[in-house]
């Protein structure tokens, strides 16, 4: 629907009112995290304070740690399986159990998390139970929670890429002596490379901010970031919160930006050459 | 069939054999069989969904058929993955490798086949030199017209000397004039280094330029295979007669038959149609006579001949500056077509709209369908 | 003609396997089995043990004896508190949907209208929140609504109003928050289906006479169905099972079954009612979530052809 121009006032107006709704609230959670009283939301001068209050907490800097590791191997993780799961969802005719398959790369996309940490919380209870080995309740189990969480996200993301992506490319390559390892490593792979890092950003950020699996898998001493703020924010809000939602915010919107951007550049880079290239 | 029954080992140098393709219970190729030359370029030519497409993915290895066998010098390739058989292919598309340089797409193949890096670049150079693009080496694909992006295709996909060259629509996504040139271009280097070449497209004259031999397809069937003036002079069906250019059917059934002349009664002509040699058939016998519209002649008097001929009025005409064609409204009241090659300029004024005319051709200038 | 996928079953078969096994074994023993043992779990009865249910499955001098206490469901089915709460969950789910759809549509309308520059530049600001902190924006909220959080400092000190308005721990809050939170789960696939259609379709529309909003109830409107239920059920279904919004700015009358789910859990550590719990909120969503699957497929299928 490529209509220059054909925006109308009042879809602006709709719109900047759209974006003052959705980034309105953020924008409070910055300014008060620069407010010299406790009472949040009460302005009574302007102090960085609360930002060295958060630097000395120990507890949160600790759970964000755990959550920057979890992430991080989550990230991994989901790239790879949900490559795999796309390239299955992509490249395959059907199989026995396809459907199956495909039920379980999707509904975990809409699944509420109470459902899926509960049960995955009884999975891991029961094996203990059942064979005596002790799968106790950690970073391990949260990994695992927050893989299969994310391996869907990043399925979507990179069928998408995959079932856009010329065919005759990877036939051209099988045509000249490649084996299908040799054409996905050599080929594939880094044509789709973009849509790998947006994927693994996707998963990265899904697992920092993700709450209920997290609770029901965790363990004694794998609180996440998320959990901490949680019990904080239970009591009360405090700008020391406001502090770390900043740097949060900031973070996160930075690296989103600039990633963006160059995904974008990208992006644009390969819909050029694919349309020269394969002049379809 | 043009092929000998005791064929040499150049005659079948790539034998179809026998080959079925079936897709859910639609059969796209059906049981078809042919041999190649070596050296040859042959076309398989029809319209879309005629199966010629499928049978050239079932030689190059992306299709398994459902049965028969695909013979290469005498080796059987048909259970082979596409990566282990001694055939390459130039993807309409191209399917040049987006992020690498032209040279790196040249040298995929003969790297997957471990050529030592000095060998390689020896013959990538070749190549490159072979389709005139040696100062493009390292550009990217986005970075190169249509038709050196063509050319880039073409070398990628000779560069491992492969014992058959596959040609998916070559001229499909180039413009008109360029298009004349290329495919002259292409039959040269091909036939300089002496490839077998097997092609396929929906464009009559990209076949009839290139190829040595043609088969016609139909619904996964070869309706006729021959030299292209064998196609064209010599249709040995209604639907192979107006599948290549343009023709005038009349329907009938043969009146006289003797050995060396054949009548035709047909209704939309007042006389019956003289052929001055004999067929194989009987009196009474439905055919169809064809004859080509530049085969015809036109004429405001009538012309001395006794037979073949007719009167009609001109209903339109398409001028094509080289040449006008005639739409002619018989008196019996069918329609034909005259091609008028417009020798002399300002030829095409001496006919106009309604034009009472009279048409005629030669005795041997047509063909009798029996199919 | 494009390539079918049929003929890489020819090519390493071994490897093809081995391809679909990694991440098929993955969500079987990780996704679909734990649902199993949920099942299994939801039979039992709680008991202070390690852990805390009692077991199903006894083993009777060599042969299993299977013992389901259907306990937990009669509970459920008889205790109005746990039957109102999944009434009231689709209740909620069902009207934030129409909120989020209500003002997500003309959104995703009016940004796939843009030039690609503007048009890209306004998807990231949509995305962009939805990349930080869910919690965090949800904490947000409080701080605006709560009694002498910004709404009514602003009111108050303009004069509107002279004592605080309960804003927080309403359902209004609940509504807020699910809306803020959801909105880009609505607004993404409403676009990418949107920004496909053909302007001159319109155009045509016009042309033959057709009023914009007619051209926009019978070309636009049904042309989106598939963005619309793709949209729908990126909010609804997952909404259904939502815990931290109704925690955090809900109150004690804002039912909604993920949070009873969390207490029976959390507080009373009552597994097996948990478990009989997630199973028929399941149950419930498991349709939605098969029209959710459906769609997809057909949406892939459509992109692959």
């Amino acid at each position: 629907m490529n209509a220059p121009g054909r925006v109308s006032k009042w879809s602006w107006l709709f719109l900047g009112f759209g974006f003052f709704f959705l980034y309105a609230p953020m924008l409070s959670l910055i300014v008060y995290s620069f407010n010299e009283s406790r009472l949040v939301t009460v302005w009574s001068g302007f102090s960085t304070k609360w930002y060295g209050a958060l630097m000395e907490d120990e507890q949160m800097l600790g759970a964000a740690w755990i959550s920057l590791q979890i992430a991080f191997y989550t990230a991994c993780a989901s790239v790879v399986l949900g490559t795999m799961a796309a390239m299955v969802t992509t490249r395959m005719r059907a199989f026995r159990g396809k459907t199956l398959f495909s039920g379980m790369i999707t509904a975990p996309l809409v699944m509420p998390e109470v459902i899926t940490g509960l049960s995955l919380l009884l999975l891991f209870v029961s094996l203990s139970n059942w064979t005596g080995l002790d799968f106790a309740r950690g970073m391990t189990t949260i990994w695992i929670a927050h893989v299969t969480l994310c391996m869907a996200f990043v399925t979507v993301v990179i069928s998408s890429r995959l079932a856009e992506l010329d065919r005759s490319l990877e036939e051209a390559a099988m045509d000249l002596g490649a084996n299908r390892f040799k054409v996905f490593f050599l080929i594939t792979l880094p044509i789709i490379t973009p849509a790998l890092m947006s994927g693994w950003l996707l998963a990265f950020t899904l697992s920092l901010d993700d709450l209920v699996l997290s609770s029901f898998l965790s363990g004694p001493s794998s609180t996440t970031l998320p959990m901490q703020v949680f019990s904080s924010a239970r009591m009360g809000v405090s700008p020391k919160i406001n502090a770390l939602a900043t740097i949060l915010i900031v973070s996160v919107s930075t690296i989103g930006v600039i990633g963006w951007y160059f995904l974008e550049r990208a992006e644009r880079r390969r819909q050029a050459e694919m349309q020269l290239a394969t002049k379809q | 069939m043009t092929s000998s029954p005791q064929a040499t080992s150049t005659d079948d140098y790539l034998v179809i054999d026998t080959v079925r393709k079936e897709f859910d219970g639609f059969v796209a190729v059906d049981d078809v069989s042919i041999n190649i030359r070596k050296g040859e370029i042959f076309a398989l030519l029809g319209a879309s969904g005629c199966g010629k497409s499928t049978l050239l993915r079932c030689l190059a290895g992306f299709e398994k058929p459902t049965s028969g066998r695909i013979i290469l010098a005498g080796a059987d390739v048909t259970d082979l993955p596409p990566y282990r058989r001694p055939i390459n292919m130039m993807f309409q598309s191209y399917a040049l490798f987006p992020h690498m340089t032209v040279e790196q797409n040249i040298a995929f193949g003969l790297k997957q086949d471990g050529v030592a890096k000095d060998a390689c670049q020896r013959r990538v150079d070749e190549m490159l030199n072979l389709v005139q693009m040696t100062k493009f080496g390292k550009r990217k694909p986005h970075q190169l017209s249509g038709g050196q992006q063509q050319r880039v295709a073409l070398a990628r996909s000779l560069a491992k000397s492969p014992k058959l060259l596959l040609l998916d629509e070559p001229m499909g996504a180039l413009d008109k004039k360029l298009r004349s040139q290329m495919q002259l271009e292409l039959v040269n280097i091909i036939e300089t280094l002496g490839v077998t070449c097997v092609m396929v497209t929906h464009d009559q004259e990209e076949a009839m330029t290139m190829a040595n031999r043609i088969a016609v397809m139909e619904a996964g069937r070869f309706r006729q295979i021959g030299s292209p003036d064998e196609i064209y002079e010599q249709p040995n069906s209604r639907y192979t007669a107006s599948f290549i250019g343009s023709v005038n059917l009349f329907e009938g059934k043969i009146d006289k038959d003797e050995k060396d002349f054949v009548t035709i009664a047909c209704p939309s002509l007042p006389d019956p149609i003289y052929v001055a040699h004999g067929v194989t058939g009987f009196t009474g016998m439905d055919v169809a006579f064809a004859v080509r519209p530049e085969k015809l002649q036109i004429s405001k008097s009538e012309p001395g001949e006794p037979h073949n001929k007719a009167h009609g009025t001109i209903e339109d005409i398409a001028y094509f500056g080289t040449h006008s064609v005639y739409h002619v409204r018989l008196d019996r009241g069918s329609k034909i077509m005259c091609n008028f090659v417009n020798q002399q300029r300002w030829a095409s004024e001496k006919f106009t709209w309604n034009d009472p005319v009279w048409i005629s051709w030669g005795d041997l200038e047509g063909v009798v369908l029996t199919s | 003609m494009s390539s079918k996928p049929g003929a890489w079953r020819r090519l390493l078969p071994g490897a093809r396997w081995g391809l679909i096994s990694v991440p098929y074994f993955w969500l079987l023993l990780f996704f679909a089995i734990p649902f199993l043992i949920a099942l299994k779990i939801s039979f039992a009865k709680a008991a202070i043990a390690m852990p805390p249910f009692t077991d199903v499955l006894y083993w009777v001098d060599g042969f299993p004896v299977v013992k389901l206490r259907g306990e937990n469901y009669l509970y459920l089915l008889g205790d109005s508190l746990y039957i109102n709460a999944y009434l009231s969950s689709l209740k909620i789910a069902a009207i934030s949907t129409a909120l989020c759809l209500a003002i997500g549509y003309p959104m995703a309308y009016a940004i796939a209208r843009m030039v690609p520059a503007t048009r890209n530049i306004a998807l990231l600001l949509v995305i962009l929140p939805s990349w930080t902190s869910f919690l965090i924006r949800i904490y947000a909220w409080v701080g605006i609504l709560k009694p002498n959080g910004l709404i009514n400092n602003y009111l108050m000190s303009v004069g509107l109003i002279d004592a605080p308005l309960k804003l927080l721990h309403t359902p209004i809050a609940v509504y807020i928050g699910i809306v803020y939170a959801y909105l880009p789960f609505m607004v993404l696939p409403l676009y990418t289906n949107l920004v496909k259609h053909d302007h001159r379709l319109l155009e045509a529309a016009a042309d033959l006479g057709a009023k914009p909003w007619q051209a926009f109830l019978k070309v636009t409107l049904p042309l989106s169905k598939a963005g619309i239920i793709a949209g729908c059920m990126l909010v609804g279904i997952p909404v259904v099972g939502e815990f931290v919004i109704p925690e955090m700015l809900g109150g004690p009358e804002t039912l909604m079954i993920g949070r009873v789910l969390w207490q029976e859990f959390f507080n009373n550590r009552d597994w097996p009612v948990a478990a009989a719990v997630a199973m028929v909120m399941l149950a419930l969503l498991i349709i939605p979530i098969m029209i959710f699957h459906r769609s997809r497929a057909k949406e892939m299928e459509g992109r692959l052809s």
